[in-house]
């Protein structure tokens, strides 16, 4: 998979997703839920405002001296027998990842889930390199076993599934013969991932913040799937998008308390492990341990009017505020990235020509804002890029015609007036018992689902009324 | 293997994007004083019912013990376990407290990484001593060492967690704190520091809690 999920135009992604009944119903509870949870641990931590200040400052700093603290962690990594190896691009990335798969002659490679090895198509490499690549986070198992049916949600990747289609999944494709319980199912893939973590020459994990000062990683997880991972092969290369980096275990601290909250309501998660290259007498743990930190476009977003956007610790909480995602779901994103993040980061990740129609995809009334544990300012984000996108013309030649009319109106008030006047019967070709029916492109999204009515004749409307009124002199 | 060769390139691009000179000196913001403390002065038992109360949201029993009656207080929990194959960590402590579970396996460098690994996965039941106990989160802190491996809180299908009171701080905000000093003094910590609150567990299927995912199906601490 790459950042790209979906190939078809936006229209037709979202019309797919609109009309999965099971989809939304399963996206709306579960926003319902997470949004809860989220609210309940946010309060419990008291001063939820001031910890996401110290959030926003804890990123902002590491952001803004990322070289120094990238090259601490480097110089910490090496000092500890570990490779660090710094990838420009996607496929610098994953080019040296295979090589060293290939080098240790390793077939069996086990993974925890990782967005940024989505982003540089490791899977893909690796398997064209005759590996047997298995992702061991159940829900990227479950999509991994449907033929790597693309993720929906940053935190809850099979979010979109209901247990009757993992159940099928499972018979059809591992044999599995026992019932839809959420329990049997998990515990049928807790025995067939048990012999893969044993039998796993290389493990592969993400990370979610490096600690500079130390040179260790940091994984945030629930299942332990990223400590056996990281503990029973003998080779752990672990991938990082170059911003997730954090000075010492004290900032860790914080964003951790932040993440955990935000992404699930929990206080911690089960599990937060700190881990590096094994240590002298330790006998289990990578005897090899590679660090790969990405770019791929990162830096193009480092220092532009997108700063902020590589402020994002990947928790998700935007997703779960966000009545858009609601409607449509993860997949009609078409990118690893869906949501209000997704909105921002994938047009600047993949470029306007793939991606212009997502900052649209927003109702902007700054829910995601609003819960960001780390301040971005995301619609305001989302707007920033449609002014980008309406300022290279990237909009179709109808569109721009209707806006530069509806501009032309709005911003004349003789003209205004003048077509208020004739509004009425102006309308009258594209109504039908009082409601507007047909009319311009501009204004198709709202007659499909909602009324506009048609506009009242000059003597009914409001401004009339009001000048009739003027004085008190008629009650 | 190319070992940080484009290291300079991409720290120089970074530097670039930021629009100055690379930096070799950084002063980092003092967060700890930012840090809202909403709980106040809190005695040790305090922190006891703090646990407690967070380890029945974790799905985590708690039980009180102590050190004249700990041996019967594992016992017992090994027992309802099922029995099978114990393993503990090669912690002195086990030694200190008079702690012998016979025919247990023990963590030990000298059986090497196959042999400690098979055992553990064998394990029905481990035991280890935490190093540190975080109130708040009814989390266990335990670092990798020679004589306790990484896999060994992973791979048995229980999992007991003895919990020295006087170890039990309210957060992870001291733990965090006190490993970075060691760190700045230069002091060796563990290749792996494991925070670990309750058992494993999962909500990828239609987000449903399931206990007893990769890791143990269940988690027990035991305070002394």
């Amino acid at each position: 998979m790459s950042l790209q999920t979906d190939k078809r135009n936006f229209s037709e992604r979202t019309t797919e997703g609109l009309g999965d009944s099971f989809m939304r119903t399963a996206v709306g509870s579960a926003q319902d839920s997470l949004k809860t949870r989220r609210l309940s641990a946010a309060t419990a931590l008291g001063d939820w405002e001031q910890w996401r200040n110290v959030g926003q400052l804890i990123r902002q700093h590491t952001l803004q001296n990322l070289d120094y603290y990238l090259e601490q962690l480097a110089d910490n990594v090496e000092r500890q027998g570990g490779h660090i190896y710094f990838a420009a691009t996607k496929e610098e990335a994953s080019s040296y990842i295979r090589d060293v798969v290939v080098s240790k002659q390793a077939k069996k490679v086990v993974k925890s889930k990782s967005m940024v090895t989505e982003e540089i198509e490791l899977n893909h490499v690796l398997i064209e390199a005759g590996c047997e690549l298995i992702e061991t986070d159940l829900g990227e198992y479950i999509l991994q076993m449907d033929d790597w049916d693309p993720p929906s949600h940053i935190v809850a990747p099979a979010l979109h599934k209901d247990r009757r289609q993992i159940r099928r999944v499972f018979s059809e494709k591992l044999g599995y013969t026992g019932d839809e319980t959420p329990e049997n199912l998990a515990g049928f893939a807790r025995t067939v991932l048990r012999q893969k973590f044993l039998e796993a020459e290389v493990g592969i994990t993400g990370c979610n913040f490096a600690i500079a000062n130390l040179g260790a990683i940091n994984l945030v997880t629930n299942e332990g799937n990223g400590d056996l991972t990281a503990a029973i092969p003998k080779t752990h290369i672990a991938v990082m998008g170059m911003e997730r980096i954090v000075p010492t275990l004290e900032e860790m601290e914080v964003l951790d308390n932040l993440l955990c909250r935000s992404a699930v309501g929990q206080k911690l998660t089960s599990y937060i492990t700190v881990l590096g290259p094994s240590a002298a007498g330790e006998t289990d743990g990578p005897e090899e341990f590679h660090l790969v930190v990405v770019d791929n476009g990162r830096s193009d977003i480092l220092g532009s009017e997108f700063n902020e956007a590589l402020q994002c610790i990947r928790c998700g909480a935007c997703l779960n505020v966000c009545p858009i995602y609601r409607h449509i779901g993860g997949h009609a994103y078409g990118s690893i990235y869906p949501g209000p993040i997704g909105a921002v980061i994938t047009p600047l990740l993949g470029g306007y020509d793939d991606y212009k129609e997502l900052p649209f995809a927003s109702s902007l009334c700054g829910a995601c804002t609003d819960v960001c544990p780390v301040k971005i300012p995301l619609h305001e984000q989302l707007i920033m890029h449609r002014q980008n996108i309406v300022g290279q013309r990237r909009t179709g030649a109808a569109d721009r015609l209707q806006m530069k009319a509806a501009s032309r109106l709005l911003s004349s008030p003789a003209l205004f007036g003048r077509t208020l006047r004739i509004a009425h019967s102006a309308s009258r070709l594209m109504s039908k018992q009082g409601r507007i029916v047909r009319g311009p492109a501009l204004i198709h999204g709202w007659i499909h689902a909602r009324d506009l009515k048609q506009p009242v004749k000059q003597q009914d409307s409001f401004r009339a009324w009001m000048e009739k009124r003027k004085g008190g002199s008629e009650q | 293997m190319t070992v940080s060769s484009n290291k300079e390139a991409f720290l120089n691009t970074i530097a670039a994007k930021l629009g100055r000179e690379r930096k070799t000196n950084v002063q980092r913001p003092i967060i700890q004083d930012l840090i809202p403390d909403s709980y106040g002065e809190l005695t040790n038992d305090d922190l006891v019912e703090i646990l407690k109360e967070q380890c029945f949201f974790i799905h985590t029993q708690v039980i009180e013990s102590n050190p004249e009656i700990l041996q019967r207080t594992l016992n017992d929990l090994i027992e309802a376990n099922g029995g099978g194959l114990v393993m503990t960590s090669g912690d002195p402590r086990f030694a200190e407290y008079g702690l012998e579970f016979p025919d247990a396996a023990v963590w030990e460098e000298a059986a090497g990484r196959e042999e400690n690994v098979r055992r553990a996965e064998s394990a029905n039941t481990a035991i280890i001593f935490a190093d540190c106990a975080l109130a708040e989160s009814g989390t266990v802190v335990v670092e990798s060492r020679p004589d306790q491996g990484r896999s060994l809180h992973f791979l048995p299908a229980h999992y007991i967690a003895v919990i020295e009171r006087q170890r039990l701080v309210l957060r992870s905000t001291q733990a965090a704190a006190a490993f970075n000093r060691r760190i700045q003094a230069g002091e060796p910590v563990g290749s792996s520091i494991n925070f670990i609150s309750g058992p494993s567990n999962s909500a990828d299927i239609e987000m449903k809690l399931v206990v007893g995912v990769h890791g143990p199906l269940r988690a027990t601490y035991v305070l002394i």
